[in-house]
């Protein structure tokens, strides 16, 4: 009676090897049921109206946006101030600070998520406010850490014309004007 | 190559491994369009703005920003990308509908080369993971250059996918031939391609193709976990081959500590007790039977174990095993009545999103779902890892998920409209207090009079200059002495004639003539000053009139303005009022679905585990029978 268990045991291993290998390999696809292909099936169709849900979500997003900025910071009055980067070596950006006619509007501390986003290209808008019209002075100030890792702090002094419209003021971090250490250049966009 | 972003290609490689343990590895059929190259420069900083939220894979509030400033016409300099990106924006939330719609918008346009390659490249994305792959293949056809960066890569990835899919292995095959880059997308089309062969037949060209992948050279984790994959599944062509010591090379070459240890320890047992060497498959395998039980690698490892007791003719350790293997069976069937009832009872799926830190706030996109895979032993979470093999339930997941995140986002708006209300609200009660004071400031401001004044002065200095009256532009004092000598000279007229008289005419005489010339003198800078505070009245004048109108327009555009917005306040409330009970019931609908087939799932596990209790006892009784038929010989 030994050599009987004997011989049913190594077909059963033979059997749970090819199970296995078959499961590897795919065959979990065989076990599709009818259960499960009605379950997907309700799936799809949630998946259809999540997606004309999400798409809805995304236009009522974007019209209360609109009506935000509108709301808060009319063209006639909004200010916005910009903040990217273009530096050849790494610049490890810390903070930025940021003055309007002497008042703190923003002091930002930046995460490495955000610091590789601007040096990836991404522009960020720093400060979003409104101001009447006629002449402003901006303030700004940044620290963050160079190559060899030294320290930096530099700041720039920027007067402005605010007229009618709204007024984009763009603070670029660059190293291009001043022996490759890391400066502010302003540029206004009306 | 970044380390996050590389950290970013491993987990998601790990989700598809997880996904999809038994089939391709699915590196293609993802992503995120975080490939998408920025512009060199950016020409509009509202599109920079986008950029920097889309680098944070923060997909949401890119697109609504996007949406914003391509509605505004604020990235007039990025037209064609901006529509690209908006495209890959909406796949990556899920939304291939939409993307596809975008995608083909954007290519029935004129558009640069680049941005159509890259459109197409995308599309054919979407109709592969669709499953229309003639249309995938013609998108992928349709691409005239080669594409920027990794695309490239993912490109001839997804031709060879493609062609695979339609069955093509030979011409799938060839586009592969010679194909060696650094990124090792190569490596990836190479494994499926393997997979597929096995799959099909084609055995030795497909474990030719595994061998090549199960030896390459690795460093990263990426990789390394596709060597492993390609190990797997070589190891196991090769059992089912009957060439056992040919498998457990292979499958020695798994790593110990990765995603495929359990498979790869099982097989191992298996290829060396298919050898005919029973001792060395019990290594793998009794190190496999001490670990958790919820492992369909370790279950099958219950019952392996005494299997090679038993060959080594060790019938009571067998016996020993068995029973072990029936009671923890037993054991891992009551836990999954446990969860199964945990699932039905409702909450199932928030308690997976709370296992996950930070899988429910939305960010992060794509390392969520590997997180799950730590998820606590809990009856709602112990048996999620495997739930998650389904790419149905994960699908259903990630939907469920951004149900939530779109109910939080409503709230959140919804408290933001009513303070907007308030302000519409505030505005309108500003207006009409300044109503008041500009009525009261407008009657008591005259302009017309004023202007009157000042063309009065404008007579008056004509005949001035042309008469060149000196005395015109005196001043007050100066106009009293010279009217005071005009009288002086009346009363000294009227003197009786005589010397006396005489004298006092020339005295004043020559105080006239005195006072005339200094005011000769200074006629010139007189009337040239007179001219200059005429054109300064002219001006203030001017300015005046302007702010008036200012005024006018203000007061008369304000009320327009107010009702305007509150019109726009009341149609959003109602949008979001309409659409909040709509994502509510779909979330309801997602969960009772994903509910359904977690439980599917379990009680096939149940099922499972019954018929590995089955064999075990039925092996158990076998041995008994032996041992007693034995000892009544």
């Amino acid at each position: 009676m030994k050599s009987t268990a004997r011989r049913r045991l190594p077909n059963r291993g033979r059997q749970l090897a090819i199970a296995c290998t078959l499961l590897l390999l795919g065959a979990g696809m065989l076990a599709l049921r009818a259960d499960a292909t009605e379950a997907a099936a309700g799936l799809r169709t949630v998946d259809g109206d999540v997606q004309a849900l999400k798409k809805e979500l995304v236009d009522l997003n974007r019209d209360l946006f609109r009506l935000e900025e509108e709301l808060l910071y009319p063209a006639s009055t909004q200010v916005a101030v910009f903040l990217s980067v273009n530096v050849g070596t790494f610049f490890a950006l810390d903070s930025v600070q940021l003055k309007v006619d002497g008042k703190e509007v923003a002091n930002y501390l930046y995460t490495e998520r955000e610091v590789e986003a601007l040096h990836r290209g991404g522009v960020q808008k720093l400060y979003l406010g409104n101001l009447k019209a006629g002449e402003h002075e901006l303030v700004a100030v940044f620290t963050g850490k160079g190559p060899h890792d030294r320290d930096y702090r530099r700041g720039t002094t920027v007067k402005f014309e605010k007229a009618v419209g709204a007024k984009y003021v763009e603070l670029r971090i660059t190293d291009r004007d001043a022996a490759l250490q890391p400066e502010f250049a302003v540029r206004q966009w009306d | 190559m970044s380390t996050s972003f590389l950290r970013r290609r491993w987990s998601r490689v790990v989700v598809t491994a997880c996904a999809s343990l038994y089939g391709f590895a699915a590196v293609a059929a993802s992503q995120p369009p975080s490939d998408l190259p920025p512009p060199s420069k950016i020409r509009d900083l509202d599109y920079g703005d986008v950029l920097f939220h889309f680098f944070q894979d923060d997909y949401f509030d890119a697109l609504v920003r996007l949406e914003v400033a391509q509605q505004l016409g604020r990235v007039p300099d990025h037209q064609s990308e901006a529509a690209l990106l908006a495209g890959g924006l909406y796949l990556s939330l899920g939304m291939h509908q939409e993307a596809t719609r975008r995608f083909e918008r954007l290519l029935a346009g004129p558009v640069p080369r680049s941005v159509a390659d890259r459109a197409l490249f995308y599309l054919a994305r979407i109709q592969y993971q669709r499953g229309y792959l003639d249309e995938a293949g013609r998108s992928l056809a349709r691409i005239q250059g080669a594409l920027p960066g990794e695309l490239e890569s993912e490109r001839r990835l997804l031709s060879a996918n493609v062609l695979m899919a339609r069955g093509d292995y030979a011409a799938a095959a060839a586009a592969l031939e010679g194909w060696d880059e650094a990124g090792g997308w190569a490596n990836y089309a190479r494994f499926n391609l393997g997979v597929a062969l096995v799959r099909s037949g084609e055995s030795p060209r497909g474990r030719q193709l595994l061998e090549t992948v199960g030896t390459m050279d690795a460093r990263s984790e990426e990789r390394l976990a596709l060597r492993d994959r390609a190990n797997l599944a070589l190891g196991f062509a090769l059992l089912q081959e009957r060439q056992p010591d040919a498998a457990a090379v292979a499958l020695s070459r798994v790593r110990l500590d990765g995603p495929f240890t359990n498979r790869a320890l099982l097989g191992l047992g298996w290829a060396e007790a298919d050898a005919a060497r029973p001792q060395r498959a019990l290594v793998p395998w009794l190190e496999l039977r001490e670990r958790p039980v919820v492992d369909a690698a370790v279950q099958e490892s219950l019952l392996a174990v005494p299997f090679a007791y038993a060959k080594l003719a060790s019938n009571g350790q067998a016996a020993e095993q068995y029973r072990h293997a029936v009671s923890a069976y037993a054991a891992e069937a009551r836990r999954l009545d446990e969860s199964i009832t945990a699932i039905r009872g409702g909450g199932f799926l928030d308690a997976v999103l709370e296992a996950t830190p930070g899988g429910a706030d939305g960010k992060d996109s794509v390392s969520w779902l590997w997180e799950l895979q730590r998820a606590p032993d809990a009856p709602h979470t112990r048996y999620l890892y495997q739930l998650l093999a389904s790419h149905e339930f994960q699908e259903g997941l990630k939907n469920y998920r951004d149900l939530r995140i779109m109910q939080g986002n409503l709230t959140r708006w919804s408290g933001s409209l009513e303070a907007f209300d308030e302000m519409v609200a505030a505005r309108e009660r500003l207006g009409e207090v300044r109503g008041a004071r500009k009525a009261e400031f407008m009657a008591a401001t005259d302009v017309e009079a004023l202007q009157q004044r000042r063309d009065d002065v404008e007579v008056r200095a004509a005949r001035i200059f042309a008469e060149r009256d000196v005395t015109g532009l005196a001043t007050p004092a100066e106009s009293e002495h010279w009217q005071a000598l005009g009288q002086l000279a009346t009363r000294v007229e009227a003197l009786p004639a005589g010397a006396q008289r005489d004298a006092l005419e020339e005295r004043i005489r020559l105080l006239r003539g005195s006072l005339q010339w200094q005011l000769d003198a200074a006629y010139k800078l007189r009337s040239s000053r007179l001219r200059a505070e005429l054109s300064a009245v002219d001006r203030a004048l001017a300015e005046t009139r302007q702010r008036l109108g200012q005024i006018e327009q203000a007061s008369d555009f304000a009320p327009r303005n107010n009702e305007e917005f509150a019109r726009r306040v009341d149609e959003l409330a109602d949008r979001m009022a309409r659409l909040q009970p709509r994502v509510d019931a779909a979330a309801a609908a997602q969960e009772r679905l994903l509910a359904s087939i977690a439980v599917r799932e379990l009680e096939a596990q149940k099922a499972r585990l019954a018929s590995y209790a089955t064999q075990a006892q039925f092996a158990l009784a076998a041995l008994y029978d032996g041992a007693a038929a034995g000892g009544a010989r």
